[in-house]
């Protein structure tokens, strides 16, 4: 159906807009579902509350980690004491009781750790069962549909975080015979020091920012991928975090290394409990591309969103950043963001390497009292370097939905390109759609082009789809597909999907 | 008029050659055509003419009456006398297409140390030369080439050819993109323009275009190399076989 | 707010020289201006609203020196039949200005008028200044009002016959002046205000315009090509309804200039149309802060800003739309680009969008880059030498901004001083 005609068709447009305005507003009322709100019931060991050098030391212990990551551990908490939380983005939330979480929790099961998925106990297999994540290795992930052929050459290893601690891994044996290091970072820290210890921190460094200082202090667990020279991971990388326990924050970080010439493709996922209090999730997320390296990030972001009155959910405050420090390397980021209460989140590049690439394709959907701050850095340093920036931000409901970005062009990035295209939609006349675009020149060889809108849903498009027998919500979900198609594409296929859904989801009862 | 000898061309970026000893000489008078498939240098030769970046000359020379044409800016050569009608012409948004042929105008006579046309002068003659390419006042106000059809960029093209009264035209695949109407506007317009001073250069994938404008001499180029020349007949025989008989040929 | 000690010594080295009337109508509004600074504290180089120009030289306590400029062209807007109202370094002056006097309008000088116990400029003065205080502050708006030493208030009751033309003539290398306009256009009147010449060393600048509905202001402005001047202005402007507001401004050269427009379109169908053309050679910093606030349905707003940079100038765009919710209908505009005629010039910007109505229609884009070299070769093979086919292009690059200047004649001025710029600062 090519929705695009839809003006052609339409004689009398104005009783028509009017009458869809009247149902919209209808149903910006009604509740959206967030389908993986349930919680798991299972027996789980805390760390006492607060945080105190005590406490760095013991999650350092619960990872059997060397005394060199517990002094980085407790040289970060030392500068987070002297930091202040930011207050620039544009959001609003009540301030955070740092020392009212937990920032330790782990399933009581995972005490001696596994030695494979089979000793993994089945309440935490049957949760990723359920969240459509099976820790089997004979499948691929569910709701999508392949050929029997197929099947082989989409594998997708999973890594799978549940609170403070990974459950298990699939395919680990599989990539180490290609090479490919695919583990928990905690397991990385024990069995490969000198891998680690060159690159944590090497692209956001321990103090770089409030949230990624907290999070360098106290992380508890996450991925770590290496990919040696030349070698092109065999299947899709991915970790999917799930936070069960109550009152606990979430701090992961995740480290993956493209050695020169390698490929690799990395999906992350996240969903949480709904749960009346909020919680915290500040992770950090590093991504290094030597010489020729690509690597590909994809997020589906769809932490508990909180209620429709803005009860609940989480505080996702996270720093993403790559580095292309190679010649040519690449970086390409893509990101879903539909669920999380508020969201303070840049995945950035650094494109340090001439010639090298960075790309940003995010979506962003805020329902309800949701608000997003996020968008990308793309820094340009070497020469012939090229980013581009394609970002679609939707406002439903009471919602506020900010892209922040910066493009800076430094004098010794000559010749080098940047195309920024950021699209807002509202929908509904109670929400916010923002543009804080940053932009700085400095060579006149380069060129950068930034363009940006904003409007509401194109109510000739909806009526269209109407006409053609959908309902309302239906009409929505596709044209905002639509609107989101440029991203939506860029996706791996085994997130497509789950992200179509999603966007649908996201948007139920806020029609318009 | 136009001499060309052993001219060997690579592109200054990847180092590539493009052109690998083209030998060409086009007398006033006569109209030279240039025949070729994609990517054998056609395009590559009226750039190298007119002084596009982006080549380096590697050997060989060109002269227009005599003066070294390849030492020379490009605004040096137009004032010469050599003129480019490009496959695409550049839009430019914000100048005035008479404001742009004006300049362009007074620019060469300058040059030439011709006294500047009058305002009045200039006015008159763009209205009475525009005429018989049906391009009306309102594509005149228009900014260069901004919003053309593919026909009128082409047809604004050789409207500037007319008014600038150049020694050497060299057409650039100025068929490409044309119905037949606006090709037999195109057709005309160079049709009147032939004079014994002038020479012209017919660059073209297709034989179509000889047709309208008849050719004293059509020339193959294939892979860098002007590989045959003849009467207007080659361009009937490529138009019948194609470029591939001619290549295996030449192979032999 | 005033970080620390080191701001707000800056700001009471500032406030110390300065003196404000202590009676008359406009005392009230000064002397809350006076807080507002006290509480806020001058621009410092961290503020985020300074984060691309530094304030330095605005702020301390008496003007740098600047060099007088021996300009040899013919008067800006000469030819134009105009009511001639003129400041030399912030002085009036009587014996070249016209009598003050014009069918339609009622005009007075602040510093004339300022210590009468009332007066219509009482509504205005400070008044709008205030508003644009919220959400960004603008400290030096607030010192103006605080300390201006003079102005022309402007009444405009019906449209008069000629243009206002305020013309500023810099005669003293450490002049440092504080002048603050304001200007009433009542319902179904139009005026056109010129502004010319670099006006001082140091030129803080006010003005406030009050648009009844139904009304119309047209702002033409070219800052006068000294070299060494800095300047901060400030122009704050609430629309009423089907009323248009259209400023354009051309600067060329000056060490350091700071153009703030704050607009509110507060009345429905209302137009706001802001345009500026900057080209700068060398020393040269150039800011454009524009905000415009749409608080009521059916307006539309526009904003056209261009910049030519070579030889190390410093070009600054950081332009807002802000819908109010309820704002609906609304249309906003906003393009800003820079042409860089060499490396080591740069351009900054901050082009932004805060909506909170949906059904509207916004965009802005923001490019920076060189020459277009496909044009340029075309011209040149057209004959054209580079030189004159980099104007052709420069001026073509910045036809769009002043196309919006609406008087033709106007229009027409600008441009041939734009094209002897060029002309005058041909590359050798």
């Amino acid at each position: 159906m090519t929705i695009s005609s839809v003006t052609e068709v339409m004689d009398d447009e104005r009783s028509v807009k009017d009458g869809v305005d009247q149902e919209t507003v209808d149903a910006v009322q009604k509740i959206s579902s967030y389908k993986h709100g349930w919680e798991t019931d299972i027996e789980t060991e805390y760390a006492p509350k607060g945080l105190t050098p005590d406490i760095v030391r013991l999650i350092s212990e619960k990872n059997e980690e060397p005394d060199w990551m517990t002094e980085w551990r407790l040289q970060a908490y030392e500068r987070w004491l002297q930091m202040k939380e930011p207050d620039w983005a544009m959001v609003d939330y009540p301030d955070i009781d740092f020392q009212d979480q937990y920032y330790y929790a782990r399933p009581k099961s995972m005490e001696t750790k596994p030695k494979s998925l089979d000793e993994v106990d089945p309440k935490l297999l049957e949760t990723y069962e359920k969240l459509g994540i099976p820790l089997k290795e004979q499948l691929i992930l569910a709701g999508v549909e392949v050929d029997e052929e197929d099947i082989a050459n989409r594998k997708v290893a999973v890594d799978a975080v549940f609170d403070s601690v990974s459950v298990g891994t699939t395919f680990q044996s599989e990539l180490k015979k290609a090479g490919v290091i695919f583990c928990p970072i905690s397991e990385a820290v024990r069995d490969h020091p000198e891998l680690v210890r060159k690159y944590l921190g090497s692209v956001v460094p321990m103090s770089d920012n409030f949230y990624a200082t907290l999070n360098s202090a106290v992380y508890s667990d996450g991925s770590f991928v290496y990919v040696p020279p030349n070698v092109r991971c065999p299947m899709e990388l991915s970790t999917y975090f799930r936070i069960n326990a109550e009152n606990t924050g979430q701090f992961e970080r995740t480290l993956i290394i493209a050695d020169k010439g390698s490929y690799v493709s990395y999906l992350e996922g996240c969903t949480a409990p709904q749960r009346d209090t909020s919680q915290l999730h500040a992770a950090v997320v590093e991504l290094i591309a030597e010489e020729d390296a690509e690597i590909k990030y994809s997020t589906v972001q769809n932490w508990y969103p909180g209620d429709e009155y803005g009860k609940g959910g989480i505080y996702n405050f996270v720093t993403k950043r790559a580095d292309c420090r190679g010649d040519r390397a690449k970086v390409m980021w893509t990101q879903v963001e539909t669920g999380s209460a508020v969201t303070w989140k840049y995945p950035s590049c650094v494109l340090r390497g001439d010639d090298s690439q960075g790309e940003f394709y995010s979506i962003a959907i805020t329902n309800n009292y949701q608000q997003a701050d996020t968008g990308t850095k793309m820094v340009h340093l070497g020469r012939n370097t090229k980013s581009r920036i394609v970002s679609k931000g939707i406002s439903a409901g009471k919602a506020q939905n900010t892209y922040r970005g910066l493009v800076s062009m430094h004098p010794k990035a000559k010749n080098s390109r940047n195309y920024t295209q950021c699209d807002s939609l509202l929908i509904g006349d109670q929400c916010g759609a923002h543009t804080v675009p940053y932009i700085e020149v400095k060579n006149n060889s380069s060129r950068v082009e930034h363009e940006a809108t904003t409007s509401k849903v194109d109510d000739d498009q909806l009526f269209y789809c109407r006409a053609r027998g959908m309902d309302e919500e239906e009409a929505v979900a596709l044209v905002v597909n639509g609107f989101c198609k440029e991203v939506l594409q860029e996706l791996p296929m085994e997130f497509a999907m789950e992200a179509q859904q999603l966007v649908a989801i996201s948007l139920e009862g806020s029609v318009g | 008029m136009l001499k060309i000898k052993n001219l060997k061309v690579e592109l200054t970026a990847k180092g590539k050659s493009i052109l690998k000893g083209v030998d060409l000489s086009v007398e006033a008078g006569s109209v030279h055509a240039i025949m070729g498939p994609n990517g054998s240098g056609k395009s590559t030769l009226s750039y190298v003419l007119s002084g596009r970046e982006g080549y380096t000359v590697t050997d060989g020379s060109v002269t227009l009456d005599g003066t070294d044409l390849l030492d020379l800016e490009p605004e040096e050569r137009a004032a010469l006398g050599l003129f480019l009608a490009f496959q695409y012409p550049t839009e430019i948004p914000g100048v005035g297409n008479m404001t742009f042929l004006r300049t362009a105008l007074n620019a060469q006579r300058k040059a030439r140390g011709e006294p500047e046309m009058s305002s009045g002068e200039f006015l008159k003659e763009v209205r009475e030369k525009s005429r018989t390419l049906q391009i009306d006042s309102e594509m005149l106000k228009r900014s260069v080439n901004v919003g053309f059809s593919g026909g009128e960029k082409k047809r604004n093209e050789i409207l500037q050819m007319i008014m600038l009264e150049p020694k050497l035209c060299v057409l650039d695949e100025t068929d490409s993109g044309l119905d037949v109407d606006a090709m037999k506007l195109v057709a005309k317009g160079v049709n009147e323009l032939r004079h014994s001073g002038r020479g012209f250069l017919v660059i073209t994938h297709y034989q179509r275009l000889l047709d309208h404008i008849q050719p004293d001499v059509v020339h193959i180029m294939v892979n860098g190399r002007i590989v045959k020349s003849g009467t207007a007949e080659l361009a009937l025989e490529v138009e019948k076989n194609g470029y591939a008989d001619m290549m295996v040929e030449l192979a032999e | 707010m005033i970080s620390d000690e080191r701001q707000r010594a800056v700001m009471e080295h500032r406030l110390s020289g300065l003196k404000r009337p202590e009676s008359g109508w406009s005392a009230p509004v000064r002397s809350e201006a006076l807080a507002h600074i006290q509480r806020v504290g001058l621009p410092s180089r961290r503020d985020e609203y300074w984060k691309f120009t530094r304030p330095d030289t605005l702020v301390q306590a008496s003007a740098p020196k600047a060099a007088l400029f021996d300009n040899d062209e013919s008067p800006v807007f000469g030819e134009v039949d105009r009511l001639k109202v003129v400041f030399v370094d912030g002085v009036f002056d009587l014996e070249l200005s016209d009598e003050l006097a014009l069918e339609g309008i009622v005009i007075d000088r602040l510093a004339a008028v300022g210590d009468q116990g009332s007066h219509w400029a009482e509504s205005v003065y400070g008044k709008l200044e205030q508003r644009g205080q919220d959400p960004v502050v603008r400290p030096l708006a607030a010192l103006n009002t605080a300390f201006a030493t003079d102005g022309i208030l402007i009444d405009v009751q019906q449209t008069p016959s000629k243009p206002i033309s305020l013309i500023y003539v810099h005669a003293n290398e450490t002049s440092d002046a504080i002048l603050h306009h304001v200007i009433r256009v009542n319902e179904g009147a139009a005026v056109t205000i010129l502004e010319t010449g670099p006006a001082a060393a140091r030129f803080n600048k006010c003005m406030e315009i009050e648009l009844a509905d139904d009304s119309e202001l047209h702002h033409v402005r070219a800052q006068g090509r000294d070299h060494e001047r800095r300047a901060a202005t400030h122009m704050f402007a609430l629309l009423g309804a089907r009323s248009q507001f259209k400023s354009f401004t051309l600067t060329v050269n000056g060490r350091l200039t700071r153009n703030e427009i704050y607009t509110e379109l507060s009345g429905e169908n209302s137009s706001a149309h802001i345009a500026g053309a900057c080209v700068g050679d060398g020393e040269f910093h150039h800011d454009d802060t524009v905000f415009v606030t749409h608080d009521a349905e059916n307006c539309d707003s526009r904003q056209v800003f261009k910049k030519v940079l070579r030889n190390g100038a410093t070009g600054v765009f950081q332009g807002k739309i802000l819908v109010k919710p309820g704002a609906q209908k609304t249309d906003g505009y906003q393009i800003s680009q820079s042409l860089l005629l060499d490396d080591d010039s740069q351009f900054l910007a901050k082009p932004e969008l805060e909506i909170y109505a949906d059904d509207v229609a916004c965009s802005h884009g923001s490019t920076s880059g060189a020459i277009n070299e496909e044009a340029l070769f075309y011209l040149r093979a057209r004959g054209i030498e580079r030189a004159e086919a980099t104007d052709l292009l420069t001026l073509a690059f910045l036809r769009e901004a002043v196309e919006e200047i609406e008087s033709e004649t106007l229009a027409d001025e600008i441009v041939s001083r734009l094209m002897a710029w060029l002309l005058r600062h041909r590359p050798e």
